[in-house]
C-alpha cells in the first residue's frame, strides 16, 4: 500500500508581487497569442526553500489558487541572494491577473501586486491556457 | 531632430533617435531602440480591417454599427487612449462630452494619483534632459527602468555625459534602487540598493526623513539605522536629485502625502534641490491626463453631464465595470480583458465593446465591432507628451492602408 496517497501534496501559502521584465514584453509586442508570452508570463518565482518544500523542480508546473482564480503555471527559482520565504513572484500579466481580488475599497485600484494564494505541485500539469 | 531620425513610441522615454531599414513597405532593422522599441518598429503593416461579430465589413459598415452600439448606451465607457496621439485623445474627450459618456484611461489604476499631483504643482520635478545635464542623485523606487523603460539610464538618467556632468556614472552620479526585490535596476545601483519588505515603503519614508532630519530613522521591520542615514546623507548631499517613482511605490502608500514631504524635506536640506517624476509607462498616458485636466479640472475618472464633468473613483473604469454601471464601452489601443483583473473585467463581457487597436487583443476578440487602426508613430504621425511633460511630435515610418484611431474618432463624431 503506498501510505504517501493518504498524504495530500504539501501546500505553500504565498504573498505574489507582480513585476515587468523586458522579454515578456517584447514578447507580447510580437505576438500576445503565442508561446514565446506564454512561456515568459505564465511562471512563478519561489524562493528556494519553498519550491524544495513544496518538492517541486524548476521548470516543474504548479497549481496557483485562491477564491478568485485556479491557474496552473511553471515554477523556477528566484534567483535572488536574499532569502524570501512565503513571497513569491510573477511577471504582470493576463495570468497573474487571473488571481487579483476584486476587492478594491472603492478606490478604483486592483491589488495587482498584493495577491494571496495557495501553490501546490501539478507535476505534469499543462500551463492554463489565454482565454475567456 | 535633424537626419531621419524616428521617435519610438513603444514606452514612455519617446526615444527620438531611432533610424531603421525598410525593405517591402515594412521595417526590416531598427538601430538604437531597445528591445521593446525593435519589436514596436517592427509591428506595423498589418492590413486594414473591420469586423462586426467577427465578420469582415467595410470601414462606413463598422463605424454605423459602432455609432448605433454608442447611441443606444445610456451610459456608454471611453477607455485607453495610453497609446493614442494628443490629437485622438482630444477627439475622444470631445466625443465623451457629446455621448455624456464615462471616461478613463488606465492610469486610474497606475499613476494616475501622482500626475495628477504633479500638474496640481504639488511637488517640484523636472524633465529628464535636466537629469541628463545635470542630474547627480537618482532613486530608482518600486521602479525598474531597464525592464519598463529600457534607455531610461542609458539615454538620461544614469550612464551618459551630460552637459554639467562630463565625468558620468563613474564620478558624477550616483544611482539608488529602493525596491522589494533586487531587480535589473537594482543589480546596476550595486550597494546602493536598498531592499524593503512589501509594504515597507510609508516606514521607510518616514525614517528617511527623520535621517534627512537629523533625527534618529527608526522601521518596525528593523531596517538598520546605519544604513538609512547612509542613504539620507546621499541624498542631502545631492545638487540635483530625481526620485522616480514607479508603481510598486505607488501601490504601497496610502496617500501620498509622505513621499510629497519627503520631496519637501529634501529639498530643504539637501545642497541643490530635488524632484520627483512618475515612471509613467504608456507612450502618452501622461497626454490624456494633461488634456483631461486641461479641459476638465481631473487626469481620469470622470462622467460627462450636459458639458459638465463629475469625477470619483465610481468613475474608474474598475468601479464601473464593478458596478455594472457603463452599459457599452469603447476602447482605444488597450487590452483591459488582459490588463485588469479577471474578477472584475469579466463583467466587460455583458455589454457590446467597440475595439480600436492596431493589434488582435483578448479584447478585440470579444468585441461586437473592431477597428484595426494604425500603429502610432509607426504608421501615423502626431504628437504626444512624454512622461516627464515634454512635447513630442513624430511622422509615420511607414505608409498604410489602415485609418489611424483619430480618424475612426472623428468619423464617429460626425456620424453621432
Amino acid at each position: 500500500m503506498d501510505f504517501g496517497s493518504f498524504l495530500g501534496a504539501p501546500e505553500l501559502k504565498v504573498k505574489i508581487v507582480t513585476y515587468r521584465d523586458i522579454f515578456q514584453n517584447k514578447a507580447m509586442i510580437e505576438d500576445r497569442f503565442g508561446e514565446e508570452y506564454k512561456n515568459s508570463s505564465a511562471l512563478i518565482k519561489l524562493d528556494p526553500s519553498d519550491l524544495k518544500n513544496l518538492n517541486v523542480k524548476e521548470g516543474d508546473t504548479v497549481t496557483v489558487k485562491n477564491s478568485f482564480g485556479n491557474i496552473v503555471v511553471k515554477a523556477e527559482e528566484s534567483g535572488y541572494e536574499t532569502a524570501h520565504k512565503g513571497i513569491a513572484y510573477m511577471p504582470n500579466s493576463p495570468w497573474s491577473n487571473m488571481l487579483v481580488s476584486d476587492e478594491t475599497n472603492g478606490t478604483g485600484v486592483p491589488k495587482f501586486k498584493d495577491i494571496e494564494a495557495t501553490v501546490t505541485s501539478a507535476k505534469g500539469a499543462k500551463v492554463t491556457d489565454l482565454e475567456f | 531632430m535633424e537626419g531621419n531620425y524616428y521617435v519610438c513610441t513603444g514606452c514612455g522615454l519617446l526615444c527620438d533617435d531611432i533610424e531603421v531599414d525598410l525593405e517591402k513597405d515594412a521595417v526590416s532593422k531598427v538601430y538604437t531602440a531597445c528591445r521593446v522599441g525593435v519589436a514596436h518598429m517592427k509591428e506595423g503593416s498589418r492590413e486594414a480591417s473591420f469586423l462586426v461579430d467577427g465578420k469582415p465589413v467595410d470601414e462606413a459598415a463598422a463605424v454605423e454599427k459602432a455609432a448605433e452600439i454608442l447611441k443606444n448606451a445610456k451610459n456608454p465607457l471611453i477607455f485607453g487612449l495610453g497609446t493614442s496621439t494628443n490629437e485622438a485623445q482630444k477627439k475622444a474627450i470631445g466625443l465623451a462630452k457629446k455621448l455624456n459618456a464615462t471616461l478613463d484611461d488606465t492610469s486610474s489604476f497606475c499613476l494616475g494619483p501622482v500626475v495628477e499631483a504633479l500638474l496640481q504643482e504639488k511637488f517640484k520635478t523636472c524633465t529628464l534632459d535636466d537629469v541628463r545635464h545635470k542630474g547627480d542623485v537618482m532613486v530608482f523606487w518600486g521602479a525598474d527602468p531597464s525592464d519598463s523603460h529600457p534607455r531610461h539610464l542609458s539615454k538620461f538618467s544614469y550612464f551618459p555625459r551630460g552637459e554639467q556632468k562630463q565625468k558620468g556614472w563613474e564620478e558624477e552620479r550616483t544611482a539608488i534602487a529602493i525596491d522589494i526585490r533586487k531587480s535589473h535596476t537594482a543589480k546596476i545601483c550595486g550597494s546602493n540598493f536598498y531592499q524593503i519588505p512589501p509594504g515597507g515603503d510609508t516606514e521607510f519614508i518616514n525614517a528617511l526623513i527623520d535621517g534627512v532630519s537629523g533625527k534618529l530613522p527608526k522601521t518596525s521591520f528593523g531596517y538598520p539605522p546605519k544604513k538609512l542615514l547612509e542613504l539620507a546623507n546621499i541624498l542631502k548631499g545631492a545638487k540635483y536629485g530625481t526620485i522616480f517613482m514607479g508603481l510598486g511605490l505607488l501601490y504601497s502608500l496610502e496617500s501620498l502625502d509622505p513621499i510629497i514631504k519627503l520631496v519637501e524635506v529634501l529639498n530643504e536640506k539637501a545642497k541643490g534641490e530635488f524632484h520627483l517624476i512618475p515612471m509613467v509607462g504608456h507612450y502618452n498616458m501622461r497626454g490624456f491626463n494633461e488634456h483631461l485636466f486641461a479641459e476638465t479640472g481631473y487626469v481620469n475618472c470622470v462622467k460627462f453631464e450636459n458639458g459638465e464633468a463629475k469625477h470619483g473613483t465610481e468613475y474608474s473604469t474598475v468601479e464601473a465595470l464593478k458596478a455594472k454601471s457603463v452599459d457599452a464601452a469603447l476602447i482605444i489601443g488597450s487590452d483591459p480583458l488582459a490588463s485588469l483583473p479577471r474578477s472584475i473585467v469579466k463583467n466587460l463581457l455583458d455589454i457590446p465593446i467597440i475595439s480600436i487597436d492596431p493589434c488582435e487583443t483578448l479584447t478585440s476578440k470579444k468585441a461586437a465591432v473592431h477597428f484595426s487602426t494604425a500603429l502610432s508613430g509607426v504608421e501615423c504621425g502626431g504628437s504626444a507628451i512624454r512622461m516627464d511633460g515634454v512635447d513630442v511630435s513624430f511622422d509615420p515610418v511607414l505608409k498604410t492602408g489602415r485609418p489611424s484611431d483619430e480618424e475612426i474618432l472623428t468619423k464617429l463624431t460626425e456620424v453621432l
